[in-house]
């Protein structure tokens, strides 16, 4: 009997558990045929070629315009898909959100079973699978090409998920829009709406500790967020990337149930539920905005959110550089490999004259750029010590690249190289700095006209022989008679000058070379 | 019964649309008639649960629409024809039919079954793939028709059904009516007497909001004996008794 | 005869009304002057050089996408049918609403400093406007605020990179006095308002 009531218990157990299997099989169907039938009807299917055209318009020609790092190409990538994408998605589910009002179909739908809530999170759900099919396009398309083009490093994956996660965001908020407010013009008013707020709103960072960081256009530290010099020789620090997903995640949330809240006038429990989750959305959105306004400009560039901080993040890159062949071989971090010929050849002329000398350096070494908030939004770079084992003498270089400013041809790269790296070797080996000595200063100046600087041209009197790196060079101006030690030590033949200087340049360097007693 | 209102009112604004209706029905077919703004098509959005009642009590499949979850299980066996068909234009005739079975939780192993049977019941099986900005204003209604069928519902409400439909359709239509009216509590609201006479086997005349008359659609031809408003001995009936509410 | 002038007259603004009202004009008008307050208030505020001139392109814009949602009819077929002063009304409407915008838009950025001036307010404008008419005619006046808004991603773009990008069909990023993107803008419009005063916009069926 025992037995018999227990083999009845486990059947009836098995029964029930089949019962429920059977159920959520049946509504997983149910969800999927509403979800097929509405991705077929709706309008962002319509938009999507447009998005997908004004990205490649405005941001994949800018980014594969850009140097092949995948810093540079992710972040442009991430502001740019954020732009191209919101603007179309958020007037698109307006639309859609409008769709019952426009159509009458408000009570025939609205008596039905299925709650209102799970109605529009289909309705959502098939709007943003639209918009993220076009975008994850877009991303293939972008990180495909900087994949074949790139020479080291992989795809950051950061960005992309923060303009993934916005996608669906603004994508409620557009519904909701439309739903609450269903009229004709509800649409364009909501995607001007979200550019003005994303193209604008960015003028209100000040500084690296701005709430409106958490905006996902919003990159690393406004104005310096493509920066080159980022997230190549340290990992990508994600932590604001971690607040903008938050965000992301919880302007979802509050805009679905912003819908709920609006329907069923009379009935409590739905309202109820709607009402919690809207508050959960908002204490998510508030959370990553106060998360985002904590943050700070870290030594590596990047926006670091101490609560999100995980210190591994800040330990180096390992990579193994690419150097040329030359005499003082010539070493980039790979990411970097494709400006090798351009920084060898612009400093050639500068290699050649020093080669073989005593304190010439036995390599140059780009080194990382170091980051320090400025006032307002100024950001200061300067470059990281490079670890010096005793007697080895490495010199480190930033490339022109890694300063702030607007992407550089192979000439104008080439240009600066030879206009700021070139002296700055040059001042390392003669020891010349801000206190140099006249001997130095007319030495450096000698071997800088040697080295391809055109003859007879000469610092003008304000000049200041010196640049962003770091490197001291001479800083005096020069005076008739260093004038006429200069052109007397460049005119003696390059064996001589090489010759005087293997002898005397300890005692250059020393500073106990007087102008009369250079050759 | 599938339909208990006791006292129920409903107001918009300063209009009082209803006033204080108490009706009941069990399976059949039953005719709502009135001239326009009687109230009939709020009386159908409340029993459609579309409107909450302002005041009154109302019971519809022995459930409690006040609530939600019952108010679920109602919806889950509700059919409801509104006046003014909304419809996506982009859809084909299956999908519309299929997107409302979805909606109304019909499970899927019966799906397909039951989309189909609803579209050949109201004669549009031949054309499920038609777009709906294709049809014709007498294909669309059967369209409507069949949405509102599709769950084979306990309570269909109809709000005007025969508008639009060829005299042919009508027939076929008041056919479907008899049959749906064995087993489910139909409610036809509509201005068309002759598909009440044909079709219905009670009648409530609305007016101003109230039930001015209840009964079998005889017995209202009866009360329009005499009377000389109307061609039909049904619309002297109908007269007769609208006549009689207003003096 | 004057009597029937007068009746005459009285039936013409009746309908012109009533026109206006099917077509949500006052409300456009309304979203229109918004635009302008909304302008003037950010126009107080200081941006940067590229924050200034995208400033004016997004009201333009949006002035521009109310517009083209306008010509959306409810009526379809029973008003092309019955109407024949249609195509004047809309036309009437698109120029008063056009003509209302680009002074609004001049007014919000007088003594302040509002990009390409009332010159460049009424350029962009018109061209926007014609995108969106084009965009009614082929998608229908719900969707046809596309066109300038996706105009309105280009144009910023156009503006940022400056003068890389040089074509006339990118009216915002060249000079207020520029013939060429003043022609360009000009085509579009006129292009949108013959298309729109022709055929309406287009209206799906069960619209």
């Amino acid at each position: 009997m025992t037995t018999t009531a227990a083999t009845a218990a486990t059947a009836a157990t098995a029964v029930t558990a089949a019962g429920r299997a059977r159920v959520a099989c049946d509504s997983g169907r149910v969800t999927a045929r509403l979800l097929w039938l509405e991705l077929r009807h709706n309008a962002m299917l319509w938009i999507l070629p447009a998005a997908v055209l004004l990205f490649w318009f405005t941001t994949y020609r800018t980014a594969m315009a850009l140097p092949p790092l995948w810093n540079v190409r992710a972040a442009t990538f991430q502001s740019g898909a954020v732009v191209d994408f919101i603007t179309p998605v958020v007037g698109a589910a307006a639309v859609i959100g409008t769709r019952q009002a426009r159509r009458r179909t408000t009570d025939l739908v609205s008596i039905t079973s299925l709650p209102r809530s799970a109605r529009l999170l289909v309705t959502w759900a098939a709007t943003s699978c639209w918009a993220l099919a076009g975008y994850l396009i877009c991303l293939a398309a972008t990180y495909g090409e900087t994949a074949r083009e790139a020479s080291w490093g992989g795809p950051l994956w950061w960005p992309a998920v923060v303009a993934a996660t916005s996608v669906p965001a603004f994508a409620a908020l557009g519904l909701a829009a439309g739903t609450l407010v269903p009229s004709r013009f509800t649409a364009p008013v909501a995607a001007v709406v979200a550019f003005f707020v994303l193209a604008l709103s960015t003028e209100l960072i000040v500084g690296s500790q701005s709430y409106w960081q958490v905006l996902p256009l919003v990159t690393g530290p406004w104005d310096t967020g493509k920066d080159p010099g980022v997230a190549t020789f340290y990992p990508y620090v994600p932590d604001l990337s971690i607040a903008q997903v938050l965000f992301g995640g919880g302007l979802t949330v509050a805009a679905l149930a912003a819908i709920g809240l609006s329907g069923g006038r009379s009935w409590r429990r739905p309202r109820a539920v709607a009402a919690a989750a809207a508050t959960c959305g908002v204490l998510m959105a508030g959370t990553a905005v106060a998360l985002a306004g904590t943050g700070r400009l870290d030594a590596h560039g990047m926006i670091e959110i101490p609560a999100l901080h995980d210190a591994a993040s800040d330990r180096p890159l390992r990579f193994t550089p690419v150097c040329s062949g030359t005499a003082i071989p010539v070493c980039l971090n790979p990411a970097y490999a494709g400006y090798l010929p351009a920084t060898v050849a612009a400093l050639a002329p500068v290699v050649r004259e020093i080669a073989g000398l005593p304190f010439a350096p036995t390599k140059i070494s780009q080194v990382a750029a170091v980051y320090a908030q400025g006032p307002g939004n100024s950001v200061e770079i300067s470059q990281e010590a490079l670890p010096s084992p005793s007697g080895s003498r490495l010199l480190g270089m930033l490339l022109p690249d890694q300063l702030l400013g607007p992407p550089l041809s192979v000439a104008q790269f080439e240009a600066n190289v030879r206009a700021n790296t070139g002296p700055s070797v040059l001042a390392y080996v003669v020891g010349a700095g801000p206190h140099a000595s006249a001997a130095q200063v007319a030495v450096w100046t000698a071997l800088m006209n040697a080295a391809g600087r055109p003859p007879g041209a000469q610092p003008s009197g304000s000049e200041q022989v010196g640049n962003a790196q770091g490197t001291e060079q001479p800083a005096a101006a020069l005076d008739p008679a260093v004038l006429a030690a200069t052109r007397r030590f460049a005119a003696l033949p390059v064996s001589a000058r090489r010759a005087w200087l293997v002898r005397n340049l300890a005692a250059l360097r020393a500073g106990h070379i007087t102008l009369g007693q250079l050759p | 019964m599938n339909v208990e209102i006791t006292r129920v009112t409903r107001r918009f604004g300063r209009t009082m649309a209803v006033r204080g209706i108490t009706l009941t029905a069990g399976p059949g077919v039953l005719g709502l008639l009135g001239p326009n703004g009687a109230g009939k098509t709020t009386l159908l959005r409340m029993m459609a649960t579309v409107v909450p009642p302002s005041s009154g009590r109302m019971r519809l499949l022995d459930r409690d629409p006040g609530l939600y979850r019952p108010r679920q299980e109602i919806r889950r066996r509700l059919g409801y024809l509104p006046q003014s068909l909304g419809y996506y234009p982009g859809f084909t005739i299956g999908e519309f039919v299929e997107y409302f079975a979805l909606l109304k939780e019909v499970p899927p192993a019966r799906m397909r079954t039951a989309v189909s049977a609803a579209i050949e019941r109201v004669e549009l099986g031949d054309q499920a793939k038609a777009r709906l900005r294709t049809l014709s204003g007498g294909m669309l209604r059967r369209v409507g028709i069949a949405q509102a069928i599709v769950n084979e519902p306990d309570l269909l409400l109809l709000d005007e059904p025969t508008a639009g439909l060829d005299p042919e359709q009508r027939v076929a239509f008041r056919a479907l009516l008899r049959d749906l009216g064995q087993h489910a509590t139909v409610v036809v609201s509509t201005h068309l007497v002759e598909d009440v006479g044909a079709a219905c086997a009670r009648v409530a005349l609305m007016d101003r909001g109230t039930i001015v008359y209840t009964g079998t659609p005889a017995e209202l031809t009866a009360r329009g004996v005499g009377h000389s408003s109307g061609d039909a001995p049904l619309e002297r009936g109908y007269s007769a008794v609208l006549a009689a509410a207003r003096s | 005869m004057r009597l029937v002038r007068l009746v005459r007259l009285v039936r013409l603004v009746r309908l012109v009304r009533l026109h206006v009202a099917s077509r949500r004009v006052p409300a456009a008008a309304a979203l229109i002057a918004g635009c302008a307050v909304a302008l003037r208030v950010a126009l107080s505020r200081r941006f940067d050089a590229s924050g200034v001139l995208q400033l004016a392109l997004i009201f333009e814009a949006a002035c521009a996408a109310v517009i083209a949602v306008t010509s959306a009819s409810p009526f379809g077929d029973c008003e092309r049918t019955a109407a024949r002063w249609l195509p004047f009304l809309r036309l009437t409407t698109v120029l008063a609403l056009t003509a209302l915008g680009a002074g609004a838009l001049a007014a919000a950025g007088t003594g302040a400093h509002l990009a390409g001036g009332a010159l460049g307010v009424l350029r962009n404008l018109t061209g926007l406007v014609g995108l969106g008419l084009l965009g009614a005619l082929a998608a229908g006046g719900g969707l046809a605020w596309i066109g300038p808004i996706a105009y309105l991603v280009v144009g910023t773009y156009a503006l940022w990179r400056g003068p890389v990008l040089t074509t006339p069909w990118l009216w915002p990023a060249r000079a207020p006095h520029d013939l060429g993107a003043a022609v360009y803008a000009g085509l579009v419009f006129a292009g949108g308002l013959v298309a729109i005063t022709v055929r309406g916009a287009r209206d799906p069926a069960g619209q």
